[in-house]
């Protein structure tokens, strides 16, 4: 009998132990992104690195939080945000309108530009204007193509939609232009060595961040990356993840 | 092209996407799995002409057959969970191989009937006339034989099924098509990162194309 009380005993504190881990462990935000966006977020060698990683990385050493990274195509990202599949995305997401009044969108860490850019050697395209019946390729999902489509009333630009390989289009000459961000853009070209040039200056400037749901517990997440965010800033850690990858602070 | 194929870049990047490949085999054997149990019941159902389950059956494959696999994985992955939260617990492995199940049992159910209508009814009158039930026909006469008529054609889906968990990266499932991806939009290397995964899958199937010679050659030796 004794035996058995003290099995029983055993199991309990066992049980209770077991359940108990939970509250002391590290809550987990999992965070979105593409992969595939050089130099911010992607793979190498099958090492997941650049901008967003370090700037994660250093987020759940200041929050206390584990990270995980999920990955899917930039088009799904907002889907698996709304589904509950993640907490937030650290993919560049420009704050806009229509964004801020479905997302709390953390403050913005890159400030930038939208930018065209070409194929080496062309001297059409520097701005919107030039852009008429030509083909511009955008990401799907992406502001670009509502920040273009705003600035063509009338239509005339032929713009496409990419889930995937619209740098590469550019480069065969598929497709005239690519719309992106500047910063992005350079860092792009820069990296890959690939014939393009940014076509004339930034025609817009862009905040990005990244969005939660307006929900109780993911508001409350928001606050602490806010919180961790500001202290990057204020001790120069976010100037130097950006000069690493980028060359250049663009986090102001 | 502005530069020739760098046949140094495959050879580094095949070992990597081998190291996703069981990522790719677990949903498309699992999914395999699950599509032959509910593609087996939904032909019996079929076959039997079950009332109401009859209907339903034939729904469920005008549905799954009707709708592109792309988008049942989005409905189920993306959509649901908006009308249902708790759907939201599933993870996108998961919810890759319910939609591969689902989508391949609506075609596998298809040629498993057809298979059970090939074995000649008067086998299974013989059966009722010794007093078998119809469930006993079927399991103990019946569907030994339409297993082997079934086989070359449930292979066939099989090799399509491990084609397409390729969709499941629009879900965030790190398989072989999703690390190719990612690895091409980093170095560039586009033609040589696709032919990449395209030589891997080929030599997946290729191996299962033999083993489908085998069984089949193992299963007709009674005829």
């Amino acid at each position: 009998m004794k035996k058995h009380i003290k099995l029983i005993i055993a199991a309990a504190v066992a049980v209770s132990s077991v359940v108990s881990v939970p509250a002391f462990a590290k809550q987990t935000v999992k965070v979105g992104m593409s992969g595939n966006y050089v130099p911010f977020t992607f793979s190498s060698k099958d090492v997941l690195q650049g901008f967003e990683i370090d700037l994660w990385n250093e987020i759940a050493l200041r929050s206390d939080y584990d990270v995980k990274f999920v990955l899917s195509s930039f088009s799904g990202l907002f889907g698996m945000l709304e589904a509950g599949h993640i907490d937030t995305i650290s993919n560049q997401i420009t704050i806009t309108p229509a964004r801020s009044e479905q997302y709390a969108f953390t403050t913005p860490y890159v400030v930038d530009g939208v930018q065209i850019v070409t194929k080496k050697g062309r001297e059409d395209i520097s701005s919107v204007a030039d852009l008429k019946g030509k083909k511009v390729a955008v990401n799907l999902g992406s502001n670009f193509e509502e920040t273009l489509r705003a600035l063509d009333p009338k239509q005339e630009i032929d713009i496409i939609t990419y889930d995937t390989g619209f740098v590469q289009d550019v480069v065969i000459g598929r497709t005239d232009a690519f719309i992106m961000d500047r910063v992005g853009s350079a860092a792009l070209i820069k990296k890959s060595g690939l014939p393009l040039k940014l076509a004339g200056k930034p025609f817009e400037t862009i905040e990005n961040a990244m969005p939660f749901l307006k929900k109780p517990e993911q508001l409350a997440i928001r606050d602490t990356v806010n919180a961790a965010l500001l202290s990057m800033g204020n001790d120069g850690t976010l100037a130097k993840i950006s000069i690493k990858w980028l060359g250049s602070d663009v986090t102001q | 092209m502005q530069m020739p194929l760098d046949v140094q870049y495959i050879i580094e990047l095949l070992p990597i996407l081998l190291k996703y490949l069981s990522v790719t085999m677990e949903m498309a054997i699992l999914g395999f799995c699950f599509a032959i149990i509910l593609a087996v019941i939904l032909a019996i159902v079929r076959v039997f002409k079950l009332p109401v389950l009859h209907n339903f059956a034939g729904l469920f494959i005008s549905f799954f057959r009707g709708t592109p696999l792309l988008v049942q994985l989005f409905l189920l992955y993306y959509g649901l969970p908006q009308v249902m939260p708790i759907f939201a617990g599933v993870d996108a492995f998961s919810a890759a191989i319910i939609g591969l199940s689902l989508h391949f049992s609506a075609y596998m159910a298809e040629s498993i009937r057809a298979a059970i209508m090939g074995v000649n009814k008067s086998q299974m009158e013989a059966c009722l006339s010794i007093g078998m039930t119809r469930l006993q026909a079927m399991r103990r006469i019946i569907l030994p034989q339409a297993t082997r008529v079934a086989t070359p054609s449930l292979m066939n889906y099989f090799i399509d099924m491990i084609k397409s968990t390729s969709l499941a990266f629009t879900l965030g499932v790190a398989e072989i098509m999703a690390k190719a991806q990612m690895e091409a939009s980093s170095s560039f290397k586009y033609f040589e990162s696709f032919l990449a995964v395209a030589l891997i899958y080929w030599a997946v199937i290729e191996i299962f194309s033999r083993l489908q010679h085998y069984l089949e050659i193992r299963m007709n030796r009674a005829y």
